[in-house]
């Protein structure tokens, strides 16, 4: 028997699928925009970032009338409290994907240190903790959510590193420290990117669960 | 948190049909317990073997124990007129006498021999304000209690439950035919007097349940399948049958 909150949550989810599918395609593009060197890229994201924001409203008012007309409880409460934050986390990670793409158009080319740098991996191992939190979403599957956290501390390692090294390209020569100062801010955006492929992989940990893993150190 | 009521494997027969089966649970003092469950699930049987008023029900058989303060309830030498003023009951109807406010409110208190009449006007008054209707009622007193409002009513026979000083409040839907503002003031009440007393609410309004309990008891086909704290229980139920139940995938 499909209860009347069925039909507005699966209207909901395939909403936050849409989204999820444009916001992971908008990072795609921002990566590629700094790895392959394409600013025709920086317009295509921009712009489906409007479409992003429009779905946040309407995902945040269609929550809102869920709660109002069904007053939710148990696993109801848990999907719409979580939907409410995955989708704002999703709209971040669009608006990161901007950021990116905007640092990337202020360089008038790559900068020679890029060379020496692990950018492409890096930023691929980012776009997979996006690509899992989502998997783990449509899925409903609480492993791969469990994944993703572990995935952060290898994260945040290796953009430490990066960091690292810009420093030193920085301080070797002067020229350096403009396009180090984007890479820089690049990197950061990357590391936000990770912390809300987190934020969205403990949300569907607690849908399934009904369990919180945040501000957890996972063993 | 002391339990005020224990009730070791109860199971409950009307003749032939089983109401309960095997239910044990503590009910905790001064705390709100709800109780939900479909229809024919026992709720109200459940309710009416805290003061034994099954017993007016033909056929009706008890296994188990209910034990109040330490006292098993069904003992022989336990006196019912007094047990029922210590589990005060307050009806889905409001069940007032075609008489005064005044009178409906004396009568208990007359009848446990209370005879001046300074001492019952104290404990009307007392008791009215407890139950938040005073300010309504403290110059209709010699009106027809039949000329209130339904929601009025209901808080009358709240006030009336309070004149003979209960331990243990058993409310059966006392909102159910009430409209939200009268069903709003109830749980007010509800919520101030727990301060008191202890309160056992059968309810088919989730949300009710929800708004006012401590504690929640789910009963299906007789049986217990959970007793939590409210919270617990209405976001993340351990038993698959409550969770269905509580979300209406139910039938």
């Amino acid at each position: 028997m499909e209860r009347p909150i069925d039909i507005q949550l699966d209207k909901l989810k395939r909403r936050l699928i849409k989204m999820s599918s444009i916001v992971d395609e908008q990072v795609d593009n921002a990566i590629n925009c700094v790895v392959n060197w394409d600013l025709e890229l920086v317009k295509e994201v921009e712009n489906s970032d409007k479409i992003v924001d429009t779905l946040d409203v309407k995902n945040e008012r269609n929550c809102h009338k869920i709660f109002a007309l069904n007053q939710p409880v148990a696993m109801d409460l848990r999907v719409i409290t979580s939907a409410l934050k995955i989708n704002s986390n999703l709209e971040r990670i669009g608006d990161i994907a901007v950021k990116i793409v905007e640092f990337c158009s202020e360089l008038t080319s790559l900068p020679d240190f890029y060379q020496n740098l692990r950018f492409p991996e890096v930023a691929d191992y980012t776009r997979k903790m996006i690509k899992y939190s989502i998997d783990a979403f449509i899925g409903n599957d609480h492993k791969i959510a469990r994944d993703v956290l572990e995935m952060e501390n290898q994260l945040d390692k290796r953009i430490k590193n990066e960091v690292q090294l810009i420093k030193e390209f920085m301080e070797f020569e002067k020229s350096n420290i403009a396009p180090g100062l984007i890479f820089y801010s690049i990197y950061n955006e990357l590391e936000h990117l990770g912390n809300h492929a987190v934020n969205i992989s403990e949300e569907v940990y607690f849908i399934v669960k009904a369990q919180s893993l945040k501000h957890q150190t996972l063993d | 948190m002391r339990t005020k009521i224990k009730i070791e494997n109860l199971s409950v027969f009307f003749n032939y049909i089983q109401a309960l089966n095997n239910v044990s649970i503590q009910i905790p003092e001064n705390r709100v317990t709800s109780i939900i469950g479909p229809s024919g699930c026992g709720k109200t049987s459940f309710l009416r073997t805290l003061n034994r008023m099954n017993e007016l029900i033909h056929g009706y058989r008890l296994k188990g124990k209910v034990i109040i303060d330490d006292i098993d309830i069904n003992e022989p030498d336990i006196d019912v007129v007094n047990l029922r003023r210590l589990v005060g009951m307050v009806f889905q109807k409001a069940n007032l006498f075609p008489k005064t406010v005044y009178e409906n409110l004396a009568f208990a208190s007359k009848i446990h021999g209370i005879d001046d009449n300074e001492d019952v006007d104290d404990i009307i008054e007392h008791v009215c304000e407890q139950a938040a209707i005073w300010n309504e009622i403290k110059d209709r007193l010699h009106e027809n209690a039949l000329n209130l409002s339904l929601g009025q009513q209901q808080r009358l026979c709240i006030a009336r439950a309070l004149t003979v000083e209960p331990d243990i409040l058993l409310m059966d839907e006392p909102a159910s035919a009430l409209d939200p503002i009268s069903t709003a003031k109830i749980e007010e009440l509800i919520l101030e007097l727990k301060k008191k007393y202890t309160i056992i609410v059968v309810t088919h309004n989730m949300q009710q349940a929800a708004r006012i309990s401590d504690f929640t008891a789910f009963l299906y086909m007789g049986q217990l399948v959970e007793f939590d704290k409210t919270t617990k229980l209405f976001m993340n139920p351990s038993n698959k049958q409550t969770e269905d139940y509580i979300t209406g995938r139910f039938g």
